[in-house]
């Protein structure tokens, strides 16, 4: 599903984010992305969303060479991926709702369908009954789970997570990751960018490690093994 | 469609929805984006009121001195038509010569009508007109000379043609000399002249004023939406779905600019018609300004609507472009 081969990005003034990096996760895997902040954690999601290009080698998504897609064909890329933010990246003026069904206008979805939609993913993280209210009046954890719903509406193949539990305390942070497996058991390949090691050892899936833009280890965390 | 995995759907475009169908949605989703535009505008009426007036103002003034040019023209035109040759005879003429002469300018087609007046009858004229009465009687010898009063045809009465009429006319061995007062039709032309050049001057540089002052407006306002823009360029939005309600919204501060002068010009011609006119009895004219035609009203909405489109279509290319999720 997302294939990265020989992958460099340095960025303007010569600071190297990214160095060689290789790995490749199967369609229908659900996998976390480790490393120390300024790890490259950030800048190897950037490229798979392509808001920034590698400088060197290729980035693929289901076989397609992410270079040779176009400026204007960009934000048809992003439909197929939805992505989540530490900073939820809400529009805080507008209703839950709203918030929500933005993928979908975009789309240009009727109303009917936005409606449905809307509703089926503010359901499935809990959060139907607050359709109406303004993100600014709910907590963190149900600010993240909005974004959630906003990334999961339009049903994209690819879920990609940046620090998604960062202001979360655990018992929320374990909240949400249920919900990333429901969607991985769904089908969704599902990438997660955390620092939280406590969360990652405590669940049992593919780990990538960055230190300092090289990805050092591949593969199952220490209490997978074993298994 | 999906670039990235066939087959999957993604939006209305891919639904199973017919042709009229989606020519509807098409104008449906149009019509609630300009919609929404306007809503926006609605919401913050002393700004929004503020740029339109702006607007409004900036087009009234070209549009006005358009106008009275335009009326101005007209009224010359009506002077025109009145030009005259005045061809005084030779003195020697006599009054059968001076008839030939008469049924001869009366076949030339640059002309519309000639009319003789026998020195007699000027004396007798002047006398009237004058107020000397009596004092003429002195007079040992009628000093005036036989003139016949020429109107060219409407194709002559152009000051260059006129002048043309004129040198042709005063070869004729009986006249003597001609007059064309002329030459102040010609500086009134002049005038209007400049005056058109003046009026197209400022319109272009009021022009270029509005499109600046809607192209940093709507700047203002990207700058405003720009955590909303950054949002919609992360779940998906093309930059054209992310343009079009800014230029909806230079379209509406077009439109309702457009209609601002409209009024603006209407309050300003009633205004000054009743000075033009007090201006006319001076000459026992009566004269009422043309407003502005039924087309010269479409003329300035639609510039006006192109001035705000495009004022917003350049700071939409340039600055929405800038905001780029980092």
């Amino acid at each position: 599903m997302i294939r990265f081969e020989q992958v460099s990005k340095t960025y303007p003034g010569g600071q190297r984010a990214l160095s060689k990096v290789d790995f490749h996760i199967a369609q229908g895997e659900m996998a976390f992305l480790t490393g120390h902040s300024g790890a490259g954690k950030s800048t190897l999601l950037k490229l798979i969303s392509i808001m920034e290009r590698p400088t060197v080698g290729k980035v693929l998504i289901n076989g397609h060479d992410l270079n040779v897609i176009k400026r204007r064909q960009i934000a048809y890329i992003r439909r197929d991926i939805g992505m989540i933010f530490q900073s939820h990246q809400l529009l805080m003026d507008k209703t839950v709702f709203d918030n929500v069904a933005l993928p979908l206008v975009i789309e240009g979805y009727g109303h009917k369908e936005i409606a449905k939609r809307v509703d089926a993913a503010l359901e499935m993280v809990g959060l139907r009954s607050k359709a109406r209210n303004l993100p600014i009046t709910l907590s963190g954890g149900e600010q993240q789970r909005v974004g959630i719903a906003r990334a999961v509406v339009n049903k994209p193949p690819l879920l990609l997570a940046d620090e998604p539990t960062g202001n979360l305390d655990p018992k929320l942070s374990m909240e949400i990751v249920r919900l990333f497996e429901d969607f991985n058991q769904a089908g969704v390949s599902v990438l997660i960018a955390t620092h939280d090691l406590g969360l990652i050892a405590r669940m049992r899936y593919r780990t990538l490690t960055l230190k300092n833009g090289k990805m050092i280890t591949d593969g199952l965390t220490d209490g997978e093994e074993g298994l | 469609m999906s670039i990235l995995f066939k087959g999957r759907s993604q939006g209305a475009s891919e639904r199973k929805i017919n042709i009229a169908q989606r020519f509807v949605m098409f104008f449906v989703n149009h019509i609630r984006q300009a919609l929404g535009s306007l809503g926006e505008l609605w919401r913050q009426p002393a700004a929004s009121l503020m740029t339109i007036g702006v607007l409004g103002l900036s087009i009234t003034l070209p549009s006005t001195l358009y106008i009275l040019v335009k009326n101005t023209e007209k009224i010359s035109a009506g002077w025109e038509q009145a030009a005259e040759i005045s061809l005084f005879l030779k003195d020697q003429t006599s009054a059968a010569e001076a008839q030939q002469l008469l049924t001869r300018l009366q076949t030339w087609s640059e002309i519309e009508r000639v009319v003789y007046v026998p020195a007699d009858d000027a004396l007798e004229e002047f006398k009237q007109l004058s107020g000397l009465g009596d004092a003429v009687k002195y007079l040992e010898a009628n000093p005036l000379p036989d003139v016949v009063l020429v109107t060219p045809g409407e194709k002559h009465t152009a000051p260059t043609a006129a002048q043309m009429l004129l040198e042709k006319l005063q070869r004729q061995r009986e006249v003597d000399m001609g007059k064309l007062d002329i030459e102040w039709l010609e500086r009134l032309y002049g005038f209007l002249q400049i005056a058109t050049e003046l009026v197209t001057i400022i319109g272009v540089l009021l022009f270029i004023a509005v499109i600046l002052i809607v192209g940093n407006t709507i700047r203002l306002n990207i700058l405003n939406k720009r955590d909303e823009i950054l949002v919609m360029k992360l779940v998906g939005a093309t930059d054209g779905f992310i343009h079009r309600p800014f230029l909806y919204t230079g379209f509406w501060y077009g439109l309702l600019g457009g209609v601002i002068a409209w009024m603006a010009v209407i309050i300003i011609l009633w205004w000054m018609d009743s000075s033009i006119q007090a201006f006319a009895s001076l000459y026992d004219k009566s004269f009422h300004i043309t407003g502005l035609t039924g087309s010269a009203l479409l003329t300035m909405l639609f510039l006006s609507v192109m001035l705000g489109l495009v004022g917003s279509l350049i700071s939409v290319q340039r600055h929405v472009r800038e905001i780029e999720p980092q």
